[in-house]
């Protein structure tokens, strides 16, 4: 099986699971929406965390990915390495955008605001800005060699930043609410919630791993285009 | 019980969260078909 075929093999099997995903994910919406109950104090708008949740604790570990990922591509100079922590970038930044749309949705009504420019908030548009960035110099630079060094010294520089994320909400005085499972204590929600935001955090989990799939073949197949026409040139 | 009048807020971040999903899923796919 030559590189074009393996890439498209990946590229299907990619899509079955992207869209046993989005499936997958239909039924989370079923369930949170009509047999998961109502919280007391913030109405229904606290059931966003059922789709904000789940994209932010995938999307960090997407940038997560590409940060060591990033590492041991300059550690072992594996092109696949710097294709999967670009296409896990990408990813990290389209999960992005639903996580920085969906809390100022979830905010407007408990906070008052949409936007409130504490350290949680602000460290996370900051980390989507960075990762925009990492994939506007990916399209600017040309050349393979000095295109994956380059993203993935940046990639190894915004890891950092997960952790910090993770911790900003015990470290400084924020609106946004501590974690509710990545915690030492127990989860602080009653059961029939905490399987429905374990469900979607799984279903959004595997629909990483769909896209990623996808992504990895674009990546791969761009490449080969890539090739072929400086072949052509030659 | 009586909660805050606030569905509407939640039908909206479910609807775009899906639509952002949906399309990116929709995107690869048509990227891979152009390369294919």
């Amino acid at each position: 099986m030559n590189r074009r075929e393996k890439a498209l093999t990946t590229a299907r099997r990619g899509t079955i699971i992207t869209g046993l995903a989005l499936i997958g994910l239909a039924g989370v919406y079923v369930r949170a929406l009509m047999f998961t109950p109502i919280e007391r104090f913030q109405g229904p708008a606290q059931k966003i965390l059922y789709v904000h949740a789940p994209v932010a604790t995938v999307a960090l570990l997407a940038f997560g990915i590409t940060g060591v990922l990033s590492l041991l591509y300059l550690i072992f100079k594996d092109p696949r390495l710097d294709h999967l922590s670009a296409s896990s970038a990408e990813i990290g930044v389209a999960l992005s955008v639903v996580l920085l749309t969906t809390g100022p949705i979830w905010a407007k009504p408990i906070w008052g605001t949409w936007w409130d420019w504490d350290a949680r908030l602000t460290s996370t548009l900051f980390l989507f800005l960075l990762f925009v960035g990492y994939l506007v110099l990916r399209g600017a630079l040309t050349d393979f060699g000095m295109r994956a060094r380059f993203s993935a010294v940046l990639g190894v520089l915004a890891l950092g930043l997960v952790p910090f994320i993770h911790m900003t909400v015990y470290w400084f005085r924020t609106l946004h609410p501590s974690p509710v499972l990545l915690k030492p204590e127990a989860p602080s929600m009653p059961g029939v919630m905490l399987v429905t935001l374990l469900s979607a955090i799984g279903v959004v989990a595997v629909l990483y791993v769909g896209f990623l799939m996808q992504r990895y073949a674009v990546t791969v197949l761009e490449d080969i285009r890539e090739e072929e026409a400086a072949g052509g040139l030659s | 019980m009586d909660y805050p009048d606030n569905g509407a807020y939640m039908v909206a971040a479910y609807i775009i969260a899906a639509v952002i999903l949906i399309g990116y899923a929709a995107l690869l796919v048509y990227r891979i078909r152009k390369l294919r």
